[in-house]
């Protein structure tokens, strides 16, 4: 493909006057957008701005009414994703395509094995995959079964997947959001050198610190429409998101009032039988958020599951409110006041084809309000479902659409709509911003605050590090399924983070730091 | 921007046809209009009586079949599970040798008590021990065909009390008991889906077993219950079609398990999960049988007829995902 000779002139894909109806609603309304090779184009917005509809146009997923889309030239209006991804679209999605029971090898050839007359080459496979994953700098052995991998090598699998056959057009949807800075990082080497390349790179994250570092040019869309395109050298911050939100940004992250009370959740040597949790102890008490932080894999997130009981337990303690509870499990953890809200949020946080409204309502149907005697209440619910949706301002507020439709950080406010559907006042958040964007993200840590302020106990895991340090007024650090040090008041630093995530034994030990990076 | 004015009535056209009730209803008339044309009696009354009263068996056990299916689960038993059933009250009501009432209450209970055996153990093997339910069933399809031609020696069981025959058999108020029975089966079954934290809680688990488990629902036992109410309904359809042929069938169930996941697609009750209603029982089981009634009244070759039948369940089946693939 001749793709630098026509590189300065030929755009890779243009689309004009793009226009998406959903009924009277208009996902995408005159959207003009085109990706240059070489090039990476960050597409930003809030959710439900439009970035999902247009990825979807782009890679032939959704048809629309209206305007016209060319890639390279030829126009590709109206055809099938099939037919588009034969054309050079690639794309990378934030639910990954690859299944869990075959090797990295078999996912990157699915589908598209190489053969040897009727046989699959695997010899030609191996050599194939083992080149790609060098160019790309992945250090994966290609025989290992997916589903052993960490979330960021799965990334990094299904990066190289969508490579495979050197498509000229690459679609990235917030990569990095379940990444950690370190593989954040050898993400970004990759892409540096894809661009090299002459592969131009559609780029959604709502990350400043990728966009300044990766972006050539942003595109700002807000309500459907295409705010601007702008030259990403020299665009500050706070320009980027007045133009998303539409007003003068504020700050992020609230201030939220420290008045610690009662003890409400203690966990005392707490130990999981796949051994992510070794010992842990922590407390939790009325209006304090507390912060659990650590590298992916080092625990953290494991304790939220084995509190609601969603994780066997090997031995230790939970007590809530000074009982100890011998088995905990979701049913009876939601009846003493405690809500997890789990990280995953399309399989374990919501029932995705079934209305709004029901889910808003699952988690509360043993309620009297709600579903007394083993009757539902339609009419309370209809009521309950209309002013959470409004308490947390979701968009579109209808409760009867099936929550598929709505964009990732709505389908989030409607799953926290579960912690005020019933009287609930020990909150465990697990990642409770991971793929949303900077409004909604703002929404998540207003309720946080509200609900502190209010007297709710909060145990915050989370891999966003500046989220942990704003919010938090004490943290606890984990490494290798151990609590290393609990920092408060003036200790709350970065620097004091960042010292523990290695373990205590610390940083000069390099083999401990490739494990617990891994 | 000129088009907008019409656009809301043509949504509601496109939304009204994309309901699949309508998309059933329709055809149902189509083919009732074709098959009068080639052979008017189609459309006599006795006949369309005759549709409404053998839809209704169908309609209750596809109704049983749509409560499972709405939880990702099957049941490949049921037709079994009507024999077994079947063989099991006539000869409950026969043992004693007269046929009063309490031969006929015996012979009920003891049908009714096998349906709900089965769906126990089908329940607990699906609920929790965690076994498939495609396997389940199909394991206990092969225990109940066996069991059903042991327990009767392989020979219908006759001599059926004329109380039982007219209680499942007669007519009510003037309506054919059966298509009462299949009224009262939708009703209590919509009501069940639609107003029970029970019957939500079967479309939570069918749409995502994990979210329904981390929102406190209790899956366990309601999956569980989910495969006896199955078998119980199963059952009771089974003591009607029993009383339609006045004699304990061994072989009465044969082909019914298809058949009523082919009413359920065809009504539009999707097979992954969270997404049907009791509603789509009467529609998919009206257009089986009124399609097997038009072909005998215009002499289609009972093969062709099978041919035929299979072809469209596979096509729903087709249709099924086809929808389902392309809103994802």
């Amino acid at each position: 493909m001749s793709v630098e000779q026509a590189s300065a002139v030929t755009p890779l894909l243009v689309l004009s006057g793009v226009t998406k109806r959903y009924g009277a609603f208009r996902a995408l309304d005159g959207v003009d957008f085109d990706l240059r090779p070489g090039e990476v184009h960050v597409l930003f917005g809030e959710n439900g701005a439009g970035k999902s509809t247009l990825i979807n146009v782009i890679t032939g997923n959704v048809a629309f009414g209206e305007g016209t889309y060319s890639v390279q030239g030829r126009p590709a209006a109206g055809l099938s994703p099939q037919t588009l991804r034969a054309a050079g679209i690639a794309a990378v999605f934030q639910e990954f395509s690859l299944l869990p029971d075959l090797t990295v090898e078999e996912n990157l050839f699915l589908g598209r094995e190489m053969r040897h007359g009727p046989f699959v080459d695997r010899t030609a496979m191996r050599r194939r995959s083992a080149k790609l994953f060098a160019e790309l700098g992945f250090d994966i052995p290609v025989s290992t079964l997916v589903g052993s991998l960490s979330r960021p090598e799965q990334q990094m699998v299904e990066i190289a997947k969508a490579l495979m056959f050197d498509a000229p057009i690459l679609i990235l949807d917030e990569p990095t959001a379940s990444l950690t800075d370190t593989d954040a990082d050898r993400l970004f080497a990759v892409v540096a050198r894809l661009k090299a390349r002459g592969v131009g790179i559609i780029y959604v994250s709502h990350r400043m610190r990728e966009i300044r570092l990766l972006a050539d040019r942003i595109t700002v869309l807000r309500n459907g429409r295409r705010i601007a395109t702008i030259a990403a050298s020299g665009v500050t911050e706070a320009a980027l998101v007045e133009m998303m939100a539409g007003r003068p940004s504020g700050e992020l992250y609230p201030a939220i009032r420290h008045t610690p009370a009662a003890e409400r959740l203690r966990i005392e040597n707490l130990a999981t039988p796949d051994g992510l949790v070794r010992t842990v102890s922590l407390s939790v008490h009325a209006g304090e958020i507390v912060g659990l932080a650590g590298l992916v894999g080092c625990g953290k997130s494991e304790i939220g599951r084995a509190v609601f009981g969603l994780l066997p337990i090997a031995a230790g303690s939970i007590t809530v409110d000074g009982q100890v509870v011998a088995a905990p499990h979701p049913r009876a953890m939601l009846r003493r006041g405690v809500c997890y809200l789990p990280a995953d949020r399309g399989t374990e946080g919501l029932a995705l084809n079934r209305p709004v409204r029901e889910n808003v309502t699952m988690a509360a149907l043993d309620t009297s309000t709600l579903g007394g005697g083993g009757l539902l209440r339609l009419r309370a619910e209809k009521g309950v479902a209309a002013r959470l949706l409004e308490r947390l301002s979701v968009r579109p507020p209808s409760p009867e659409p099936p929550v598929l439709n709505l964009s990732g950080g709505n389908r989030q406010k409607v799953m926290l709509t579960r912690g005020l559907v019933r009287p609930t006042d020990v909150f465990l958040f697990d990642e409770p911003t991971v793929g949303i964007d900077v409004g909604a993200k703002a929404e998540v840590y207003a309720l946080m605050r509200d609900l502190t302020e209010a007297g709710a106990a909060v145990l915050l895991v989370s891999s966003d590090l500046p989220e942990i340090l704003h919010l938090s007024h004490r943290i606890y650090v984990m490494h290798q399924g151990v609590i290393v040090r609990e920092l408060a008041g003036a200790e709350r630093t970065e620097e004091a983070i960042l010292s523990c995530f290695f373990g205590s034994a610390l940083l000069q030990d390099a083999t401990t730091a490739g494990e617990a990076v891994a | 921007m000129s088009a907008t004015a019409e656009r809301p009535g043509r949504e509601t056209l496109r939304a009204a046809l994309r309901s699949p009730i309508l998309r059933v209803i329709a055809p149902i008339v189509i083919m009732l209009v074709g098959f009068a044309i080639a052979q008017p009696r189609v459309v006599s009354p006795g006949n369309l009586l005759n549709i409404a009263v053998q839809a209704s068996y169908l309609t209750i056990l596809a109704a049983a079949q749509i409560l499972v299916l709405l939880t990702r689960g099957f049941d490949l038993s049921i037709g079994m599970t009507v024999s077994l059933v079947s063989v099991v009250a006539a000869l409950a009501m026969t043992a004693g040798g007269h046929a009063g009432p309490e031969a006929v209450l015996f012979g009920i209970a003891a049908g009714l008590g096998t349906g709900a055996a089965v769906g126990a153990i089908n329940g607990a093997l699906v609920s929790l021990v965690g076994v498939n339910p495609f396997v389940v069933t199909l394991g206990m399809f092969n225990i109940l065909l066996a069991l059903s031609s042991i327990v009767s020696g392989g020979f219908p069981v006759q001599g059926l009390p004329a109380g039982f025959l007219s209680l499942f058999g007669g007519t009510f108020a003037g309506v054919p008991v059966p298509v009462a029975a299949a009224v009262l089966v939708v009703l209590v079954v919509h009501l069940i889906l639609g107003r029970t934290v029970f019957g939500r809680s079967l479309y939570l688990i069918g749409s995502s077993p994990a979210a329904a488990r981390v929102a406190g629902v209790r899956t366990r036992l309601h999956l569980w219950a989910v495969y006896v109410l199955c078998s119980g309904l199963g059952a009771f359809g089974a003591l009607l079609l029993t009383a339609r042929t006045q004699s304990g069938e061994p072989n009465l169930g044969g082909s019914l398990a298809l058949q009523t996941i082919a009413a359920a697609v065809i009504g539009g009750t999707r097979l992954q999960g969270g997404e049907g209603s009791a509603l789509s029982a009467v529609a998919g089981a009206l257009f089986v049988t009124v399609l097997s009634n038009g072909m005998d009244l215009v002499r289609v070759d009972s093969y062709i007829q099978q041919v035929c039948v299979g072809a469209i369940i596979l096509a729903s089946l087709v249709l099924d995902r086809w929808t389902a693939a392309r809103r994802s």
